[in-house]
Formats: structure tokens, sequence, C-alpha cells
């Protein structure tokens, strides 16, 4: 199933960190993002794009996870080597594009 | 039990100027809070200053508020800002300037100091070493710097480095109950109102692809909210004006740029958002509530911003018609063959329209595309080097395949932002008075 079927996502960044939150719609589908996508997981999809460590924080009562990946944008927004400014604003398809059993 | 409304009118020093001016002549908003002042925005203000010592406030101050200012004052509507960027003494002086001109004779403004900490430098802790020069040091302030003001009835606040949730909490301090917790609570709704649209249905999607229509994205309301004295609040938009306030868009701006959501550190508290309730109390109408305090921080953050020489020259080439994708494919090739003595961490190629957003995370390529871009950046060490790497990809127009045109580069300076600490009661802040004649 895909992640951005059952969640809506949004990413943000404070200086070098990505920040990446899910929101599932309902709490069958919170239980199902909160075993499935692990930080394992997580940090496995986020290192086909960008370095850092990722870290998962699950917010049971907001039906969310947060996934916080330091050092993902090494220098900052006007640092990086993407086509233009604020790529990382895209970035949470990382997550919602993702495809877990 | 009292309450305040405060709305948000702008989420960016460059957003839309005409949701703050309707959200005021409602007459319905006790204040208005414009965040102007992203992380690094400080930067051309900073260089401003150090040129000429009555700039550095932000540039679109007189856009944003001409049209504002006599609105907010026949409704009394407070302005709260931190347009004042890297010059807020000179940012209250134009805003009484430019009351003056609007009619708004006696209108008061108060611009709040101390955010600058370069003459504390010698205390800050920096959590790495500063390599390069240091163009300005800027601790966030919370929003008892404001509160000074507040209570002695500004018309406008300006300030610069402040927290970003302090532009609309501040006005509710007076009414607040003296509880850690319900100051987390207004905290959190400044959290929630600083982003403008984001909160209204701006960069959000549903699963099946649901959003809002052309015509809401372009007329899209900004937040305000009803806060009550325990720091639990009413979210909603003007009557009639588009967009969507609901349980999802609301969670996505309460975790958006927060890490530890245990522990998110304001100056004013550390926020424990793990209890937060959202209830959908009628269209577009969200009531927030349970925010929790773990304590105040005794230390406020401060980034120095510190110039480095060197850019990224960040370029792109276009190729349209039969075999697109081919023969920007094969450009992309020639330019690595060409770049490939350029450290391979300093340079990257890819293709716009195909994967130079996500990468290899990107969907499957098309087979064919109408057009393509290759677009090329490179970490380079001077202007020298930039042009070189600028005049590669210019020179496949002559030596490349078939047709490549549309170039387009730009070159972004190289500056570090590095984040330091200071004990908060170093920091002092001041209120100075401008009236408009």
């Amino acid at each position: 199933m895909r992640v951005g079927s059952i969640s809506v996502g949004r990413s943000g960044d404070k200086g070098g960190t990505l920040d990446l939150t899910l929101v599932a719609l309902d709490d069958q589908g919170y239980r199902w993002l909160e075993s499935r996508l692990t930080e394992a997981e997580a940090q496995a999809a986020i290192s086909r794009v960008m370095p850092g460590v990722l870290r998962r924080y699950p917010v049971p009562g907001l039906r969310a996870l947060k996934f916080v990946i330091e050092d993902a944008l090494p220098g900052g927004v006007y640092a990086t080597l993407h086509a233009g400014l604020h790529w990382q604003k895209v970035a949470i398809w990382v997550l919602l594009d993702l495809e877990l059993d | 039990m009292e309450h305040r409304v405060i709305a948000c009118g702008a989420g960016f020093a460059g957003d839309r100027t005409e949701p703050a001016v309707a959200l005021a002549a409602s007459g319905l908003v006790d204040a208005i809070g414009l965040e102007c002042l992203a992380e690094r925005t400080l930067v051309p203000g900073l260089r401003a200053r150090r040129a000429n010592g009555d700039a550095g406030a932000d540039p679109r101050l007189e856009r944003r508020l001409r049209p504002l200012l006599p609105v907010a004052r026949a409704n009394d509507c407070r302005i709260i800002s931190n347009l004042g960027a890297a010059n807020p003494l000179s940012a209250g002086r134009q805003i009484a300037r430019l009351a003056s001109e609007s009619g708004c004779s006696g209108m008061r403004v108060a611009a709040v100091i101390g955010d600058d900490v370069m003459a504390l430098a010698k205390y800050i802790e920096w959590q790495e070493p500063i390599i390069g020069e240091m163009l300005g040091a800027h601790a966030y302030i919370g929003a008892d710097a404001l509160r000074e003001a507040v209570d002695d009835g500004a018309h406008v606040i300006v300030t610069g480095r402040v927290a970003d949730s302090a532009l609309f909490s501040a006005e509710v301090l007076p009414i607040l109950d003296d509880t850690l917790d319900a100051l987390a609570g207004a905290t959190t709704i400044g959290h929630l109102l600083e982003c403008s649209g984001q909160l209204t249905g701006g960069n959000f999607e549903m699963p099946n692809g649901d959003s809002l229509t052309a015509q809401d994205f372009a007329e899209l309301g900004f937040p305000l909210a009803h806060v009550r004295s325990d720091g639990s609040a009413d979210l909603g938009l003007l009557d009639g004006a588009p967009g969507r306030i609901d349980v999802l868009t609301c969670t996505l701006q309460l975790l958006y740029e927060v890490h530890d959501p245990n522990a998110y550190i304001t100056p004013d508290a550390i926020l424990d958002l793990t209890g937060i309730r959202f209830e959908e109390i009628g269209p577009n109408r969200v009531r927030v509530s349970g925010a929790r305090a773990r304590g105040r921080p005794t230390r406020l953050k401060v980034s120095g911003f510190v110039e480095q020489p060197g850019f990224v020259a960040d370029i792109e080439i276009g190729y349209a018609g039969t075999h697109a994708l081919q023969r920007g494919k094969v450009a992309a090739d020639a330019l690595r063959m060409r770049l490939d003595d350029l450290p391979q961490e300093d340079l990257r190629i890819d293709l716009v329209g195909v994967d130079s957003t996500l990468g290899s995370a990107s969907l499957a390529p098309p087979n064919r595309a109408p057009e393509v871009r290759v677009h090329v950046s490179a970490r380079c060490g001077d202007a020298q080097m930039a042009q070189i790497v600028e005049d590669e990809v210019y020179s496949l127009t002559l030596s490349g395949p078939a047709g490549g045109g549309s170039v387009r580069s730009e070159r972004r300076p190289s500056l570090a932002v590095v984040d330091g600490f200071i004990d908060r009661d170093l920091v002092k802040t001041e209120t100075v008075w401008e009236r408009a004649s």
C-alpha cells in the first residue's frame, strides 16, 4: 500500500535539519503506518535521496508520525546543489510515494 | 472567559498583502501579526545596514504597510511585525512617517530592540567553530519583550528577530491566566498561525488528490484565532474567505518544523504538543486545546551569520520536441565528462522534469517528454570558477545535442548560519517609541 493513500504530509526545515510529518486519516491508518513505516524503513527511503540520520517520533493522540533528519541539508537551504531553492519542501513525497506491504 | 482575536496577515515578507487588509477591515481582530523574517532573511538586511546605518529594515515594509495602516487604525487593530529585520529602530521611524503620510496622525509605533547580540558575542556558546567573517548574531527573543508595547497601547509594534509565535501570542499576554500551560497554549496558537495560508488549505492535498481550487488558492483567506485566557482557542477564517481549516490542516501545521513534539523549544516555553486536541466545531472552525509547558528555557537560541568565500552556481539548459529526453540525457552525460575534474560532492547534474528534485526516489521516468531541462549545480570557490561552469553549460548550445537553449543561471553566495545559545538574562530588550505627526 502507498503511504500517501492513507495519510497527508508536509516537509519543513530548520538549518540543516529536515522534518517530515505524516498524519493518517483514521485510527486504522495510523496503526498501519505506525507498525509498517518504522524508523529503519523511513531511514532506508530517505537515504536514497539525502544524507543524515533519521529519528521517528510517534504522536498517537494526533494520528501523526514525525520524522526528523539531522544534517539532511548540509549547509542549509542556500547551500543546496538541487535546482533552485527549497527543494526540501518537495521531500515529503519520498515518504508519501513509498509502497509498503 | 476573556478572549482576544489575533490573526495572521503574512507568513513571509513577500506574502500577499490583501488578506491582512481584509482581516483588519473586518473589525473583528484585536491584533494582526505579520511574520516577515525567515531564518536567513536577516542577511540582506545586515548587508544593507553595513553599507548604510539607516538601512536594514525589510524593503517590503512600505508595500506591506501602506494599504494596511489606515484600515488597522480605523478598526482599532494592532499590527505586530518583525519587518524591522536588521534595523527595527529605522523601521519604527519609517512606519511613523508612513502613518503621517497615510492620515494616521497620532499613531504610536513601538520599536522593540535588543535581539542583536553582536556586542555580547563573547557570551555566546557557539555549537560549531566560526570560520569566516561574522556578519551578525541575533537572538530569538520571546513574547515578553513585546509586552510593554502591548500594555502601553502601541498601534504598531515592530521588531527584528523574535520567535515567530511571539508576534501573535504577545497580544494575548495581558488576559492570559498566570500559568505556564496557558502561555504554552498561546504560544501554540501563534505557531499555528505564523505560516498564513499553510493553516487554511495551502500546501495541502488529500490522498485522492483533492485540494482547494485554483480560484480558492488565488484568493486564499488567512487564519484568525479567538484565544481564551486559558490558552485554548477557536481557529477560523473570515466569513466567505476561501480556504480549509480542519483537523488535518491544523495537525500538519502544528507539527511543521517541530523536531521533538514532546519538547518544542520556544523562548517563551518548552511545549509538549503531544496532548493537543483539535475539534471541528463548525465549517472551517477548529477548537484547539491541551497545550502543556515543560518549563521555560534559561537560554535563548542565537543565529550567527558567517560570510564565506564562494558560490553555488545553478544553471539550466532546455531541450524540446521529438527526442527531447534523449538529447537531454546526452547533454547531461557530456557535461559530466566536461566537469569530471570537479569533486563529485561539489557537483550535481540531473534532469528537470525527470529526477532533479527527488533523485533516485523519483517516480519511474517517462520514455519521452515534450521538453526537458538539464540542470547543473556546482560549489565554486570563487566567481571565476562559477563562470567556467556556467560557460560549460552555455557551450552546449554550439557543441552539444541539437537545439539546446533557454539557458538560465544564478549564483548563490556561500553563507553559513551557526547556532549558538546565550543566557536569557544577558539579553536586554528595550522599547523605543515613535509617533506619527
